[in-house]
């Protein structure tokens, strides 16, 4: 059976903080240099570093790997060899997530021509959290400790099962107060798009199975709704759309 | 005995607490720009100068009333005069002097000597009264004597007072003055050619009786009005020889006024650089509440257009002036100043407590952060800063420079992934709440006293109403945040709304909670 891999090309220091938020959620983790000899760092040592060049030859790369359940991060510190690296990913692996990271969004733009799944933009990122962090400390705050998880509230993506009592029901005419510790916070439907709970498109949205519920709140609270509703925690890239 | 009484009341000024404020508030009140009420004071004065020179006018040919020449002689001269003697008195301190002497040889253990005290009170009152602007201030007094009919012309002094008052006259001296050498030289060949062609052209004319040229006088007119290339033509040169000397004179004149010409244009055009940050300098002097970027790069054009956006005012500061261009291209206020210098913020001109809401350290280089962060904290040990780190190995660095609030853009990349590879659309859909391009944002209501008045509990805000979604509340007083507070929980001032909605609805909502009528 082929292995769920996380693919790293470019080894600096983003590659080092992706590899320690990243590896313990895959079977392995394989870096990619295009120096030859790269040395990994005193926190990377278990791993080799491959050598790899911007042609078309990927067999290396397609032994034993889950294409479709795999992902690749391009994080090469050249935006022009970035966007060929992912143009040429995408070229021989149809199914591969790409997560590639950009400068500006100029190259952002063109990487997701180049076929990124998604597109990490550095400088916009970091600007808009310094400003969050400036303009709206207490929500920054809050917002960054239930999404990287530094405090007891997690967010969750709840997805509703064939099985579930919220079935073709009205999304407007639930009421969610009843359940206690969470907040249901947008809805992601059939189109591949999540709206947010209270916009007008979800006020005459009818409950299906594959439906997915982003919901904040404490991971009891959470556990406890998931059992109400007869669903289940829900991670899938392949219902990810841009 | 007596210089016993004269240390005691100098000690005794020099440490009274109402006299310095006084002192202080009439020397902001005459001499310091930044001084909010200066500018009335200026106003005031050129009305009363205006006013002044229009009787004077209208004294030529019409009779003016005896109250507005009393107004004129007496009211506004009396004002002058206890103006004159205020700026008098803030020029320097006689008291401060007298104790720095008294201190000086109480330590030396000699006997403390006054004379040398009055000795440099006098030297330095001298000096200002000697001085250009106070002799101008004190000739502007001197119609209050019009009885004396010629000292009546020195009310043409009072316009030159508006020398004082007007700020761009202040800023043409002081260009024209960098050219001091240049325009003395220039003076120097002028009166050397008029000299010279007054004279030649009074031995060609003097003695002919066609010629309009029969004094000295009148020569001296003619080479004047010539080399100044006006040429009224009422003196003209009727001989041959007058004629010739007269074309010696216009290429003369061209010349002068050419060199005359260039030197405004040079010195303007030096000095143009430094009157436009000397504008900005004042106009970042009187600022509030702004946020101080220092070092323009990517990171930092991208910040100060998302805080631009948002109605926020930037000052960008950066050694580079390629960067400060650019940073003023993009419409910010910026200065080629080095934020690592303390000089910097000196010329400034800032109170950094008052007028800095926080100061960004947006360099990409850990180095030049840390550098401008302790400098602004040798300034400064309370005012935010907040810095970019670019290598993990230096946080400690940034933190012992005394910077409050680090970003590492290398740990929000790992974050991110973390988060998309294992939530991706939660981690959208929190993505999209932070983002200012998104119709549904995430928004902090301040709780004031009023606000507490009408909505007593959770409950009461029926935020769900305006389709808003209440994330929780923040109690700064606990500084905790109580997530999807009971209906029950209470609201106190102080407390923050942390809400989730459309833009407009969450405007709408924080109307509807400052305006709702009183219960009851």
């Amino acid at each position: 059976m082929d292995n769920i891999t996380a693919l790293i090309f470019g080894y600096n220091k983003y590659a080092s903080e992706i590899i320690a938020n990243v590896e313990d959620k895959y079977d392995e983790v394989r870096l990619f240099s295009l120096e030859l000899e790269t040395t990994p760092s005193k926190n990377d040592e278990r791993y080799t570093i491959e050598y790899f060049d911007l042609s078309d030859s990927w067999h290396n790369v397609q032994e034993h790997i889950d294409t479709k359940h795999s992902i690749a991060f391009c994080v090469l510190e050249d935006t022009a060899e970035n966007i060929f690296l992912t143009i040429s990913l995408r070229a021989h692996f149809k199914d591969l997530t790409i997560i590639a990271i950009a400068s500006d969004k100029e190259s952002a733009n063109k990487l997701k021509m180049a076929g990124a799944n998604k597109v990490i933009p550095l400088v916009e990122t970091t600007s808009d959290i310094i400003t969050n962090m400036l303009e709206k400390p207490i929500s920054n705050k809050v917002l960054h400790s239930i999404l990287y998880e530094e405090s007891a509230l997690k967010i969750a993506q709840i997805k509703i099962s064939a099985e579930s009592h919220f079935n073709n029901e009205l999304l407007s005419s639930i009421d969610w107060s009843r359940y206690n510790g969470i907040i249901v916070l947008s809805v992601m439907h059939s189109n591949m798009k999540s709206d947010f709970i209270y916009s007008s498109s979800m006020k005459e949205h009818i409950i299906k199975p594959g439906d997915i519920l982003v919901v904040v709140g404490y991971d009891h609270d959470i556990q406890e709704f998931e059992k109400k509703i007869g669903s289940k925690r829900y991670v899938n890239w392949s219902h990810w759309s841009w | 005995m007596l210089k016993r009484l004269i240390l005691d009341f100098a000690y005794y000024l020099q440490t009274s607490q109402s006299y310095q404020a006084k002192k202080k508030f009439f020397y902001n009140l005459l001499e310091n720009d930044n001084c909010p009420y200066k500018k009335y004071v200026d106003m005031a004065m050129m009305t009363l100068i205006f006013v002044s020179v229009a009787v004077l006018i209208r004294e030529v040919k019409f009779h003016v009333g005896d109250y507005m020449l009393f107004f004129s002689n007496y009211i506004i001269s009396f004002v002058f005069f206890v103006e004159y003697m205020l700026r008098l008195w803030v020029n320097s301190s006689v008291s401060e002097i007298i104790v720095a002497r008294a201190e000086h040889d109480t330590f030396l253990l000699r006997d403390v000597n006054l004379v040398k005290a009055f000795k440099i009170v006098l030297q330095l009152k001298l000096k200002y009264m000697f001085s250009l602007q106070a002799l101008i201030d004190l000739f502007a007094i001197l119609p209050f004597f019009h009885e004396l009919r010629l000292l009546r012309i020195f009310i043409l002094f009072r316009v030159f007072k508006l020398f004082r008052y007007a700020k761009s006259f202040q800023t043409l001296s002081s260009v024209l003055a960098t050219k001091k050498f240049e325009f003395f030289t220039l003076a120097i060949f002028a009166s050397i050619v008029i000299f010279v062609s007054s004279v030649l052209i009074y031995v060609m004319e003097g003695n002919n009786a066609n010629s309009p040229i029969h004094t000295l006088f009148d020569a001296i007119y003619w080479s004047v009005v010539t080399i100044s290339t006006v040429g009224y033509g009422d003196v003209t040169a009727v001989t041959q020889e007058g004629r010739f000397v007269a074309m010696l004179v216009i290429m003369a004149g061209i010349a002068v006024l050419a060199f005359t010409t260039s030197l405004f244009v040079s010195a303007f055009t030096e000095k143009l650089q430094e009157i436009k940050e000397m504008k900005i300098i004042e106009d970042v002097s009187k600022l509030k509440n702004f946020y101080l970027i220092c070092g323009y790069e990517r990171v930092a054009k991208e910040v100060s257009s998302k805080l631009a956006h948002r109605g926020k005012r930037i000052i960008v500061l950066d050694a580079d002036e390629k960067r400060v261009e650019q940073a003023q291209k993009d419409g910010f206020i910026a200065l080629h100043y080095n934020p690592g210098s303390v000089d910097s913020y000196k010329k400034l001109n800032i109170d950094i407590n008052t007028q800095v809401k926080a100061i960004l350290c947006l360099r990409e280089d850990d180095v030049e952060n840390v550098y401008a962060a302790l400098t602004i904290r040798s300034l400064n040990k309370d005012v935010f800063i907040l810095s970019l780190l670019m290598n993990d190995a230096n946080r400690k660095k940034l933190t012992f420079a005394g910077i409050n609030k680090t970003v590492y853009p290398q740990e929000l990349v790992g974050l991110i992934t973390k988060e998309l590879v294992g939530k991706p659309v939660a981690f959208e859909v929190i993505h999209e709440l932070r983002s200012e391009n998104s119709p549904v944002m995430v928004d902090e209501i301040g709780i004031t006293s009023r606000i507490v008045e009408n909505f007593l509990t959770v409950k009461d805000l029926d935020n769900t109403d305006y389709k808003i979604v209440l994330l929780g509340v923040y109690k700064q007083k606990d500084d905790r945040f109580y997530f999807n507070p009971l209906d029950s929980t209470f609201i106190e001032a102080g407390d923050y709304l942390l809400v989730i909605g459309y833009k407009n609805f969450i405007k709408e909502f924080e109307q509807y909670l400052h305006t709702k009528v009183k219960h009851g």
